[in-house]
């Protein structure tokens, strides 16, 4: 069990943002979070990451340890890689820097080797260049590696965002809306690029996504959350026939079929 | 395109002499920096130009120390003139009350000065931006209120009779001998800001100014990346206040830290560029000579600088390193549409 939350839960004001979710995710697997706008999907990220602190009874466990209470920081040493809805990049830093910023607990020397400027220290800056270059080749963005991330479009943008997060080499890889605002195109590109990190590096995924051929295409998995809970979980099949999950999404006084256009396009 | 020819073969010429230097020793450009600065002393002919040097070069290791916490950090501080003067305080008391020589007096002070640095850093962990700077300009102030009213360092009359420094008989003791203590180190300091911000701390630092958020995601370690910039730039303040302190006449006033030496040196980080690696060095040069021509109307100063700091927020948030970026950039962008390629940007050129 890579992830494992326990009564999840966190309210702001009186508002219960994310209400008692029990959620368990298998190292390897690809996971779909779905739900509509304000169902808490984007809150259960930033308690797994441990930008929110969870209320009190909540338990969240990333490979067998308790990081209910743990700084981002330190859950990010855990291997956990996330991207954010509004894509976060270092905007006043280049393209090259963002991913050296991403594999930042993979540099091995401290302040003083820098200082003194170490062949040590050289030679792992050399190291980690090469291979953030080559990652930026992986996602297309070699060519811009010295551009400010403020230059380059919002496609490679998120582009940039995702390769961040896999220069972190995590274990666990967070995907808050990775499509959103893409054109068709650039949709399947991204998902050749995700599954291809998958395949490539063996990743645990979860992936928020508002585009639902996204999650429908590529997870296995998927769970669907309502007003802060948990209301169905399980193939992208079985959640589409979902009484529940049709609610939640079209409101009660749909006909089937009306229901299964909506979803397929 | 004469002229943009020829600036782009001035600036492709400084490249390639700095690449070929660096090739034969990681250091060289360093050397041969201090070797044309070394005979400055004799190239000015007034002495008073040469204290000015020396000045220059005490400016330099403040803003340089201001510009990685507030320029790459992105902390916003404006108690760093406090810091400044616990230095030089620290070291005068050491080295007058205390009967240290110089070498005792520089590390306690940068000491000290660390220590009132952690007390500055450990707001920055809850504020941001305009209260953090209300928070810092408050320490800052209290810093020279204390000074003023307490008669043991000699409140508003100053403190004097700090000595010069000496190695065996060989003392320090006029602008010219001071200008060989006071310049090694602020190449020192300046050497150890390019190394510190082009290294794995550097970056975390601007990530945290770029978005705490995003940084924290990505392992960095918010707090304490905050915390050691803070640290760092006391360091750098220590210094620069136990040099002011030991530099001819040997005398300190509370009237040369206040709230018009802030914006002055807050003028040389932004008017040098933010965030930009020569930034403070830049500004401490231009800002430093401007101060001393105008110093007639030193009361109008408050006015001229903080206009000139509202102007160029405005016009040029990069500063004039920003300026020298883009030029440079631009160059090479026409020359290499033009299809006379050079080699894309290698970072650590300018």
């Amino acid at each position: 069990m890579l992830l494992r939350t326990e009564n999840l839960s966190k309210h702001f004001g009186g508002l219960r943002a994310v209400d008692g979710i029990d959620f368990e995710l298998e190292e390897g697997e690809v996971r779909g979070l779905i739900g509509p706008n304000g169902s808490g999907k984007s809150t259960f990220f930033n308690l797994v990451s441990g930008i929110y602190r969870p209320d009190e009874g909540s338990r969240i466990r990333i490979g067998g340890q308790d990081t209910t209470h743990f700084e981002p920081h330190r859950i990010a040493a855990l291997g956990v890689a996330r991207t954010f809805q509004l894509l976060r990049v270092f905007s006043e830093m280049t393209v090259l820097e963002n991913l050296l910023v991403g594999h930042h607990l993979h540099v091995a020397y401290g302040p003083v080797a820098a200082v003194l400027g170490t062949r040590r220290m050289r030679n792992e800056e050399r190291r980690v260049r090469e291979e953030m270059m080559e990652l930026l080749a992986f996602i297309g963005l070699a060519d811009f590696a010295a551009m400010l991330a403020s230059e380059l479009s919002v496609g490679q943008r998120r582009l940039l965002a995702l390769g961040r997060a896999m220069a972190m080499r995590p274990r666990l890889l967070m995907l808050d809306e990775p499509a959103a605002g893409l054109s068709p195109v650039n949709v399947d590109n991204l998902l050749r690029i995700i599954v291809g990190l998958k395949e490539r590096y063996g990743l645990t995924v979860i992936i928020v996504e508002h585009i639902l051929r996204v999650v429908m295409d590529t997870c296995e998995k998927v769970t669907v959350l309502d007003h802060g809970q948990k209301i169905a979980e399980g193939t992208p099949d079985e959640v589409k026939t979902d009484h529940a999950v049709i609610e939640a999404y079209l409101g009660r006084e749909m006909e089937d079929d009306e229901v299964r256009r909506v979803l397929q396009g | 395109m004469a002229e943009q020819a020829a600036s782009l073969r001035f600036i492709d010429a400084t490249e390639r002499g700095l690449t070929r230097l660096r090739a034969v020793h990681p250091l060289a450009p360093w050397l041969v920096a201090f070797l044309l600065l070394a005979p400055l002393p004799w190239v000015l002919l007034n002495t008073y130009h040469v204290f000015l040097a020396n000045f220059i070069c005490v400016m330099i290791l403040l803003s340089v120390g201001l510009n990685i916490v507030k320029g790459f950090c992105g902390q916003v501080t404006v108690g760093h003139v406090g810091l400044y003067a616990i230095g030089a305080y620290t070291a005068a008391v050491m080295s007058v009350n205390f009967g240290m020589t110089f070498w005792m007096s520089l590390p306690i002070a940068v000491m000290v000065t660390l220590l009132a640095g952690a007390v500055v850093g450990i707001p920055s962990f809850r504020l941001e931006g305009a209260y953090l700077a209300l928070v810092t300009l408050g320490l800052g102030e209290s810093v020279r209120i204390f000074i003023s009213a307490t008669e043991y360092l000699g409140a508003t009359n100053g403190f004097s009779g700090i000595p010069a420094p000496r190695i065996g008989d060989f003392r320090f003791d006029t602008y010219q001998k001071y200008y060989y203590l006071v310049m090694p180190v602020m190449l020192l300091g300046v050497f150890f800001s390019f190394r510190i911000l082009r290294s794995r701390l550097g970056r975390g630092f601007m990530a945290v100014r770029e978005d705490p958020v995003a940084a924290a995601a990505a392992g960095v370690n918010v707090r304490g990346h905050k915390m050691i910039a803070f640290l760092i730039s006391a360091g750098y303040a220590g210094f620069a206040g136990a040099l002011y302190a030991h530099m001819i006449p040997g005398y300190l006033n509370p009237r040369n830290f206040t709230v018009i030496e802030m914006v002055t040196l807050l003028l040389m980080v932004v008017l040098g560029g933010l965030g930009h690696i020569w930034g403070g060095v830049i500004g401490a040069i231009i800002v430093t000579i401007v101060y001393d021509i105008t110093k007639d109307y030193y009361h109008y100063s408050l006015l001229l600088f903080g206009s000139v700091i509202v102007l160029t927020v405005l016009f040029m948030p990069k500063g004039i390193g920003g300026i020298i970026d883009r030029f440079i950039a631009t160059r090479r962008f026409i020359a290499i549409r033009e299809g006379r390629a050079t080699r894309p940007g290698s970072d650590d050129a300018a």
